[in-house]
């Protein structure tokens, strides 16, 4: 499954709201949280860090890995959890509407 | 994104720390998690730099370190591109820098779009003056404006030293609130305080900065001191800002003095200040926030109204009308806005003949760069990018020709600069290079760009880029492809000749013009003006001081006679006088004519050697107390009394209510303001029944007159030493520069337009057809080798030249009939053109443009056709 244009953003900041996590991490963490649902490729994960860090909403710093390897890792800030809180109301609101709208799936006669 | 982390990337370097860092992030989780489970990681970190939204700078910098590098590889082109481009920008920058101190520079204040003029019109005068009474009403009743300002013009006779004589200034008396309506803020000292400035006035005044410059070196001293005006000594409380060049065209005013003073200063018996009939004011007003020029009119309207049923002696028919200051300066010069249409169409026309020439040159390249463009294309280079990039080229190429072309522009503007005719004060033509001819030029340099460029980059990326690479570096244009190109040729040369067309009529009025002899004698004579009511003679003062300088400048060694005149024919103020010709039925509205006249002496017509063709000249009995007499001109007996005698009938002076005078004499129609006017009506009166406060004496030598300069200034020093004299200078000079020096400088402005194009067109049509010889020499060597003779090739290559010859003369004819209303609305009296002109000049380019295709049907005919076989 695709992950819907713009709910990349949210699904990176919910997912560093257990703690950070490098870059790579963050794909895997995506992947399994979805129970292996959503496939997210690194190729545009990494440029909506990029665009997160930019808008101040996650910070990232050189760390040491479970391995022992240095990587960045990525923080939620302040006004990322913020953020996350308004869009996470937001989420919820889509949700429900789009589901009343939907009701219980059509029975299609084969 | 915020503003800070956008502008931090700005930096090349933070850009480039950035993207090592990411690099080695990348590297880190490559040895995590292994590189094929990553993915394409250039991309990434190409689409993570896109977030910064910096790219395009990137893009555009290599954009041009490629142009850059490509145009070095083509320095011909460059050269021909950019000094076409230089001659012609440089053409249309001096002629708009002409056009601004015409008619189009904004007034030199702050915020000039806001301040609008106000006149006082009436149907015999669109552009009166307002009177101040009237100006006091409309500033107290008016809301549309933030301020009502209002001045005169005036010539004072100014010394900052007792000892020395005064010399002749331009002045401005401006009332109390025109510097804060104008927003102009002294540059040193104040401006005028309200008590100051309302009647009776103070004696304080402001200086200009050019006079501050020349009279006192710029030293901080000047404020405080005295400064002697007619005579009154006053108090330079002031210096206004060096931007500031006063609000009228061609003066520069010297002196600021308050409107309060203005009776003082001309010594005048009543308060000018006081009466409602003396329409002198210009008014100009800064238009508040909320008003608009057609509300402001319509308030204006109501108050005109009122004023006019309040005081119907005065205001009878008087309307105030609102105007920009475009509007009024090309309703009172009409025939400049025509001057200025044409100048503007011939360079114009040169521009668009360069960039013809220009976008010639790049399809020509095109087919060089064929190659090159579609293995750009095949590797992947969009279209649209490609484009950008050939653009890009172009700019450049455009940017450099805007530069260069501002020096050639400088140098257009040192020769207008001269066009400035001799007088005191001087009048001012402040034709300069400044912001909004460098801002013109490279604006015309930007639309030259687009012009030239787009049209030849879209043609090159669109090619058959397979086919190209196979004809390895020849790209596939067929015949169809120099279709375009010839019509780009014949278009060139029809406007070239256009421009040659106007030169040629301009040449051949001007050759009339030298050939005309001037009609009044212009040799043996020397003028000189003073200014008696400027040190407030009283009227008997001033007849005896005329009096006696007539009587002691006939005794002067060398002089063989004298007269006194108001206005010298050709002289650049002329007089004029307000008449009522009896039985003259006037349009409704109108009540009066302003014709051209003024005061002559007796002896005026037989020094000057105007003719009297019928009936007498004025006589020595024509004096104060006897019949009052005029003399008019052919023209005003033929407009006033067509088809009847006019000797013996009355012209009332002033107004139908004035003084009858009886025409005595007819005058032949002369020239009175230019050499090239229409014929116009003139009204000479006799100087003792009319006397003036200020005459110019003319003095016929029998040797050479300008041996007379000096004489004369003693003899007018040693009546009165403080006397302002000023235009002393030889009839034959003023002649000279108001005949036919202007007119040789708009020649050689005209002419230099015409070579301009004329070179032009011909390097377009030698390029293109150096260019078909160039692409045909494998034909012609089959031609040569099957037996064709030079002859025939040369003939092959020169009709093709001919064509395009041919063709656009063809074409310039149409559009020379179309424009010629537009080239003699510009030059009037020029426009009867002498058809010699429309001979000679398609001639002209025809053999020109044989010569132009001779030079490559040569190099086809001398071609090797072994040689040339072999080279494909």
């Amino acid at each position: 499954m695709d992950v819907l244009q713009g709910t990349l953003d949210m699904l990176v900041l919910r997912t560093l709201l257990a703690g950070s996590l490098h870059g790579y991490g963050i794909a895997k963490n995506i992947r399994s949280a979805s129970n292996e649902a959503l496939e997210i490729e690194f190729g545009s994960l990494y440029p909506a860090l990029k665009r997160l860090e930019a808008k101040g909403w996650i910070a990232s710093e050189w760390e040491m890995s479970e391995h022992n390897r240095r990587a960045k890792f990525y923080k939620l800030t302040a006004a990322g959890r913020k953020h996350l809180s308004r869009e996470h109301s937001e989420w919820a609101e889509f949700v429900s509407a789009v589901g009343r709208i939907m009701g219980p799936a059509p029975k299609v006669k084969a | 994104m915020t503003i800070w982390n956008r502008l931090k990337y700005l930096w090349p370097a933070r850009r480039r720390e950035e993207e090592r860092d990411m690099r080695e992030e990348l590297e880190s989780l490559g040895a995590i998690a292994g590189r094929k489970e990553l993915g394409n990681l250039t991309l990434a970190i190409e689409n993570a730099r896109g977030t910064w939204g910096w790219t395009w700078i990137e893009s555009v910098g290599a954009d041009i370190r490629y142009s850059l590098r490509a145009l070095r590889r083509q320095p011909g082109f460059v050269t021909v591109a950019v000094l076409s481009l230089a001659l012609a920008i440089g053409a249309n920058s001096a002629i708009f820098s002409f056009a601004d101190a015409l008619l189009l520079r904004p007034l030199p204040v702050p915020d000039a779009s806001a301040v609008f003029d106000v006149s006082s019109t009436t149907p015999d005068n669109p552009f009166g003056g307002v009177s101040f009474p009237d100006y006091r009403d409309l500033r107290e009743k008016s809301r549309s404006f933030a301020g009502l300002a209002a001045y005169r013009l005036t010539t004072v006779a100014a010394t900052t030293n007792p000892a020395v004589p005064a010399q002749v200034r331009r002045g401005m008396l401006v009332s109390d609130n025109f510097f804060q309506v104008l927003a102009i803020a002294p540059s040193a000292g104040r401006s005028f305080l309200p008590e100051e400035a309302a009647s009776p006035g103070q004696t304080v005044a402001l200086i200009g900065y050019d006079f501050w410059q020349a009279q006192y070196a710029g030293s901080r001293s000047a404020i405080g001191s005295t400064l002697r005006i007619n005579g009154i000594v006053f108090t330079i409380a002031g210096i206004t800002p060096k931007s500031f060049t006063g609000l009228d065209r061609f003066v520069r005013p010297s002196i600021f003095i308050p409107l309060g003073m203005a009776q003082r200063l001309a010594g005048e018996a009543a308060d000018p200040l006081e009466d409602r009939g003396r329409h002198e004011l210009v008014v100009k007003g800064r238009l508040s926030a909320d008003a608009s020029k057609e509300s402001a009119q319509a308030e204006l309207s109501s108050i005109g109204v009122a004023l006019e049923r309040a005081y119907s002696r005065t205001n009878h028919n008087r309307h105030p009308v609102v105007r920009t200051e475009l509007e009024k300066r090309i309703r009172e010069t009409p025939q400049l806005l025509a001057l200025i249409k044409m100048l503007m169409g011939l360079v114009g026309l040169i521009l668009i003949i360069a960039c013809s020439n220009i976008a010639n040159l790049l399809l020509a390249r095109a087919r060089a760069r064929s190659r090159e463009i579609a293995i750009r294309l095949s590797l992947g280079a969009g279209q649209r990018r490609l484009i950008r990039q050939l653009m890009t080229e172009s700019f450049i190429v455009a940017m450099a020709g805007g530069a260069v072309g501002l020096f050639f522009a400088y140098g257009g503007i040192l020769l207008l600069q001269t066009l400035n005719v001799p007088s005191e004060p001087p009048s001012v033509l402040g034709v300069e290079l400044d912001w909004r001819v460098v801002e013109f030029s490279l604006l015309a340099a930007l639309a030259s760009c687009i012009f030239f460029g787009l049209a030849p980059a879209w043609q090159t990326v669109r090619m058959d880029f397979v086919s190209a690479l196979k004809a390895g570096g020849h790209g596939v244009f067929g015949q169809r492809r120099t279709l375009g190109r010839d019509a780009l040729v014949a278009g060139q040369i029809a406007l070239a000749m256009v421009v040659l067309i106007a030169a040629g009529m301009f040449l051949a009025g001007f050759q009339k013009m030298l050939l005309v002899t001037p009609d009044f004698r212009t040799d043996h004579l020397i003028s000189i003006d003073t200014a008696p009511d400027l040190l407030h003679y009283s009227p008997e003062q001033t007849r005896a001081f005329y009096r006696r300088l007539v009587d002691r400048a006939q005794t002067l060694a060398g002089v063989k006679s004298v007269a006194m005149t108001e206005s010298l024919p050709l002289s650049p103020s002329q007089t004029a006088v307000s008449v009522v010709p009896e039985g003259y039925q006037f349009p409704k509205g109108r009540e009066k004519a302003v014709v051209f006249g003024g005061a002559a002496e007796a002896g005026y017509f037989s020094a000057m050697n105007v003719k009297i063709t019928r009936g007498r000249p004025f006589t020595n009995d024509d004096r104060a107390g006897s019949h009052r007499v005029a003399i008019v001109n052919e023209q005003f007996a033929k407009i006033y009394w067509p088809g009847q005698d006019p000797i013996g009938k009355r012209i009332r002076l002033d107004s139908a209510g004035g003084p009858a005078a009886e025409v005595v004499g007819i005058a032949k129609t002369g020239h009175y303001l230019l050499v090239n006017e229409a014929p116009s009506p003139y009204v000479y009166l006799a100087y003792e029944q009319n006397p003036r406060p200020r005459m110019t004496l003319i003095v016929q030598s029998s040797g050479d007159p300008t041996a007379l300069a000096a004489p004369l200034r003693d003899l007018v020093r040693s009546i009165d030493p403080n006397l302002p004299l000023f235009n002393l200078r030889t009839v034959a000079r003023l002649y000279e520069s108001r005949a036919t020096g202007t007119w040789l400088q708009f020649f050689q402005m005209v002419g230099t337009m015409g070579f301009i194009g004329l070179a032009l067109a011909t390097t377009g049509l030698y390029g293109l057809i150096a260019y078909t010889v160039s692409r045909r020499v494998k034909e012609f060597g089959v031609r040569v080798a099957l037996g064709a003779s030079r002859r025939d090739v040369v003939w092959l290559v020169e009709r093709r030249g001919l064509i395009l010859a041919c063709t656009g003369i063809g074409i310039g004819a149409a559009l020379t009939a179309a424009a010629a209303p537009l080239l003699s609305a510009g030059f009037l009296g020029l426009g009867a053109s002498s058809p010699a002109v429309y001979v000679v000049v398609p001639l002209g380019l025809l053999m020109i443009s044989a010569a132009a295709s001779y030079l490559p049907a040569r190099r086809a005919a001398g071609l090797d056709p072994l040689r040339a076989l072999r080279n494909e």
